[in-house]
C-alpha cells in the first residue's frame, strides 16, 4: 500500500503502459499521450504481464487491445482481474469493436477508446479521468486498510460486515477471530521483522480466503484477525488452510494458530458483539502448540451474561459493602516459634442474591476493564482503616499486604492515593506491603521500576508476587527494587514430591537473601512444607496451615494468641 | 517522395491522420513510412489461400487498425471489406480484393522510397 499512495502524488507522472500488437498504433497513442504520461509499451498480453509484475507499483493505467497474439486482451483481463496487486491498475479497452466495449467493461475494464484514434483531446481526457477515479478510490481505500497487511482495519470491516448482512438477510454467515500462537517468543527468537512477515503472511491467507468465498477480512490489532465468511462446517479445512507452515524458514520453530468460531452469527446483536463472541471463543483454546479452534456456544453465553450482571452491579457492591476484606496471617519462622508478621488482604464478594462470589469469577473481569482501579483502592482503604482499628485495639501495627494491579500503576495519582489513605488512618507508609505480581514487570519495566522506586523512597515496602509463575529470570532481580519475594503457590505445592522444585526455591530463597530481600512462600497447606521450606531458609509462611483468609473480627485470634506467647517468650 | 500532398494525392484522408497525429507532420509521415515493410498482406494472401480464415481475419483486422488510424483510405477499402468477409469466415474468392490491396501498398510503397 504504501507503493500505492507512492503513486499519489500530483505532482509525478504517471505511467501508462499500452499493450497493442500493431506497432503503428502503439506509436501513434503514445504520441498521443507522450506529452502527459510517460509510456511504457507491450505488444502482447505476455510483454504486458512481464512488464507489470516488474512495475506494478508505478503503472497508473492500462491502455489495452484486444485481438492480439499469444494473450490476448481478454485473456490479460481476467489474469488482472484475478490478481490482488494488478487489479487495482485501471485498464482502458482500445477497439474497433462495437461488441467488445461492453465485453471489456464486464470483464472489469473502466472505459474504452475506440480506433481510430479520432480525437486526441477526448483520448487524454478519458485517461486522465479513469487515473484519477482509480486514485481517489485507492486513497478512500488507504484509510479503509490497515497499513501493514491491507486488510480493513476494524472500523471498516465492521461497516463491510454490516452491510453484507443487510445484503443477504437470509445467508448465514460465521464470525471467526483468529490469532497467532506465542507471538512474542517469535519475536524474541528471530526479531520483530520476521513476526512482521508471519503476520503479512497469514493476513494474505486471510484475505484469499475471504475472496475466495465471498467474505470479508480485517485485523483487530497486533496478531488479531477477523474473518466474515458464508457459514462453513469444514472448520478443520479453514485452519488447514489458514494455518500451514507459516514459518519463514523450515528449521525455525513451528508457528500455530488459534481459531475462535461463532457459527451463524446472530446480526441483531451487531457485529461487534458477534466478533466479541468469536474473539473470546478463540481465547478458550488452551493449546498453544498445535493449531486448533473452539467454538462459541451457550455456556459461553451464559457466562458472558453472568459477567454483564457482575459488572453492572459493581457500583451498588461497593456503595453497600458486599465486598468484604478479609485477612490471611503470614508467619515469621526464622527464630525458634513461628511469629505473627503480617496479613494479606484479599477481597470477598458476599452478593446478596448470588451467595459468595469466588475471586477468580471477578478478579480478571474487573482488571479487563478497569473497575479493578476501585475495588484496589477500596481494599487499600479497608486495610488502612482495619490496621488503624487494631492499632487503637491492641496497640501494635499489623503490616498488611494490598494488591498493586498493573492497571494501578499506570494511574499518575497513584503514590499520592495510598499515602493519603495511609495518612487518614495514622498509618506508617512502611506498615504498607505493595503485591505487584512479577509479570507486570515484564510489560514495561523501566517506567515499572521508576514507579516502584518512588514507592520505595516514600517508605512502602515492595512485594514481588507469583515470583517463578512469569518470565522474569533471577538475574533479572538484581535490578528490581524489590523488598520481598513471594515465591509462587505452584512450587510450594510441589515441594515435598518433586526434588527439582524443591531445589528451585532453595535456589530463590538464597538468591533473594543475597540480594537483601525477605522470603514468603504462599500456598503452605502441611507441616512436610512448612519444614522443608524452614530448612531451605524461608522467612516467612503464609497458607492453611496456619489459617485461611478469614474476616477481620476472626482474625483478632492471632493477634491476641501472638500477643500472649511474646509476653509469655519474654518472661 | 513521401509528402503530405503526395498522400493526399493518392487519395489518403491526410486531414484526419494529420489529426490523430496532433497535427505534427513528420511523425504522421514517419508512420506512414513505417507501413512499408509491414508483411502481413503478404501473410493474408498466404492464408487465404490455406483456407485459414481465422489467422486470415486475425491479419486482415489488424491491417485495418494500421490503416484506419492513418486514414490511407485507398488501401483501407479493399482490407476493410475482407476484414468484414473474414470475420463471418466467409469462404469466397479473395483475388480480386487482395490484388486491389496490393496495388494500393505498392503505390504507397513507391512513394516512400
Amino acid at each position: 500500500m504504501e507503493e500505492n499512495t507512492s503513486k499519489i502524488n500530483a505532482n509525478h507522472r504517471r505511467y501508462v503502459l499500452i499493450v497493442d500488437d500493431e506497432e503503428i498504433n502503439r506509436q501513434m497513442l503514445g504520441f498521443i499521450i507522450g506529452n502527459d504520461y510517460d509510456v511504457m509499451y507491450a505488444s502482447n498480453g505476455c510483454e504486458a504481464l512481464d512488464i507489470l509484475h516488474e512495475n506494478s507499483y508505478r503503472i497508473s493505467l492500462i491502455l489495452l487491445d484486444i485481438l492480439m497474439p499469444e494473450m490476448n486482451g481478454y485473456e490479460l483481463l481476467e489474469v488482472l482481474r484475478n490478481d490482488m496487486e494488478l487489479r487495482k491498475i485501471p485498464v482502458i479497452v482500445l477497439t474497433s469493436e462495437k461488441s467488445a466495449e461492453v465485453d471489456s467493461l464486464r470483464m472489469g475494464a473502466v472505459d474504452f477508446i475506440p480506433k481510430p484514434y479520432d480525437m486526441p483531446d477526448v483520448i487524454l481526457a478519458r485517461v486522465g479521468r479513469s487515473i484519477k477515479l482509480a486514485e481517489d478510490s485507492s486513497l478512500l481505500s488507504a484509510t479503509e486498510q490497515d497499513s501493514m497487511t491491507g486488510l480493513y482495519n476494524k472500523g471498516f470491516f465492521y461497516v463491510y460486515a454490516d452491510m453484507h448482512g443487510r445484503l443477504n438477510p437470509d445467508m448465514d454467515m460465521d464470525a471467526v477471530a483468529i490469532d497467532i500462537n506465542r507471538l512474542h517468543i517469535v519475536n524474541d527468537l528471530y526479531g520483530r521483522a520476521y513476526g512482521d512477515q508471519v503476520i503479512r503472511r497469514l493476513a494474505g491467507r486471510i484475505k484469499r480466503y475471504a475472496y475466495e468465498h465471498g467474505g470479508y477480512a480485517g485485523r483487530s490489532d497486533g496478531d488479531l484477525f477477523y474473518l466474515y465468511i458464508p457459514h462453513t462446517d469444514d472448520c478443520d479445512a479453514l485452519l488447514e488452510e489458514l494455518g500451514k507452515d507459516l514459518r519463514l524458514n523450515d528449521d525455525d520453530i513451528q508457528i500455530t494458530l488459534r481459531m475462535g468460531i461463532y457459527q451463524n452469527a446472530d446480526r441483531s446483536t451487531g457485529m461487534e458483539a458477534c466478533f466479541d463472541r468469536a474473539e473470546n471463543a478463540c481465547k478458550t483454546v488452551r493449546n498453544t502448540y498445535a493449531s486448533s479452534y473452539s467454538f462459541y456456544d451457550s455456556k459461553m453465553h451464559e457466562k458472558e451474561l453472568y459477567d454483564e450482571q457482575l459488572l453492572g452491579e459493581v457500583d451498588t457492591a461497593l456503595a453497600e459493602g458486599q465486598f468484604k476484606v478479609y485477612f490471611q496471617p503470614k508467619y515469621n519462622i526464622r527464630g525458634g516459634r513461628p511469629v505473627l508478621s503480617s496479613a494479606e488482604a484479599l477481597v470477598r464478594w458476599i452478593h446478596p442474591a448470588l451467595g459468595f462470589i469466588s475471586p477468580g469469577a471477578f478478579i480478571p473481569l474487573f482488571e479487563k476493564n478497569g473497575l479493578i482501579l476501585k475495588l484496589d483502592k477500596y481494599v487499600w482503604k479497608k486495610s488502612a482503616e482495619q490496621m488503624r482499628i487494631w492499632k487503637e485495639k491492641y496497640g501494635v501495627v499489623i503490616p498488611v499486604s494490598v494488591n498493586i494491579s498493573r492497571m494501578d500503576i499506570y494511574e499518575p495519582g497513584l503514590e499520592d492515593e495510598i499515602r493519603s489513605i495511609a495518612a487518614a488512618e495514622g498509618i506508617a507508609n512502611d506498615a504498607f506491603l505493595l503485591e505487584i505480581t512479577e509479570s507486570a514487570y515484564t510489560d514495561n519495566s523501566d517506567y515499572i521500576i521508576s514507579v516502584v522506586n518512588s514507592l520505595r523512597s516514600s517508605g512502602f515496602r515492595i512485594e514481588m508476587d507469583d515470583f517463578g509463575s512469569g518470565y522474569s529470570s533471577l538475574s533479572m532481580l538484581a535490578s528490581l527494587p524489590v523488598d520481598v519475594l513471594k515465591i509462587d503457590m505452584a512450587f510450594v505445592r510441589n515441594i515435598t514430591t518433586s526434588e527439582k522444585d524443591y531445589r528451585m526455591i532453595r535456589l530463590m530463597i538464597d538468591v533473594a537473601g543475597f540480594m537483601g530481600m525477605t522470603t514468603v512462600a504462599e500456598g503452605v497447606e502441611t507441616k512436610e512444607q512448612l519444614d522443608l521450606l524452614g530448612q531451605a531458609g524461608c522467612d516467612v509462611i503464609q497458607g492453611y496451615y496456619f489459617s485461611k483468609p478469614v474476616p477481620p473480627d476472626e482474625f483478632e485470634q492471632f493477634i491476641e494468641k501472638e500477643l500472649e506467647e511474646s509476653k509469655n517468650a519474654d518472661s | 517522395m513521401l509528402t503530405v500532398d503526395a498522400l493526399r494525392e493518392y487519395g489518403a484522408d491526410v486531414d484526419t491522420g494529420l489529426a490523430r497525429c496532433l497535427n505534427n507532420e513528420a511523425f504522421y509521415l514517419r508512420m506512414v513510412s513505417m507501413t512499408v515493410p509491414d508483411t502481413k498482406l503478404d501473410e493474408l494472401e498466404a492464408a487465404i489461400a490455406a483456407k485459414d480464415l481465422d489467422r486470415g481475419f486475425e491479419l486482415a483486422h489488424a491491417m485495418k487498425g494500421m490503416y484506419s488510424n492513418l486514414a490511407l483510405t485507398p488501401i483501407l477499402n479493399p482490407v476493410n471489406e475482407m476484414t468484414e468477409l473474414l470475420r463471418a469466415r466467409t469462404d469466397t474468392d479473395y483475388s480480386k480484393l487482395l490484388a486491389e490491396a496490393k496495388l494500393q501498398k505498392e503505390m504507397l510503397n513507391r512513394m516512400a522510397e
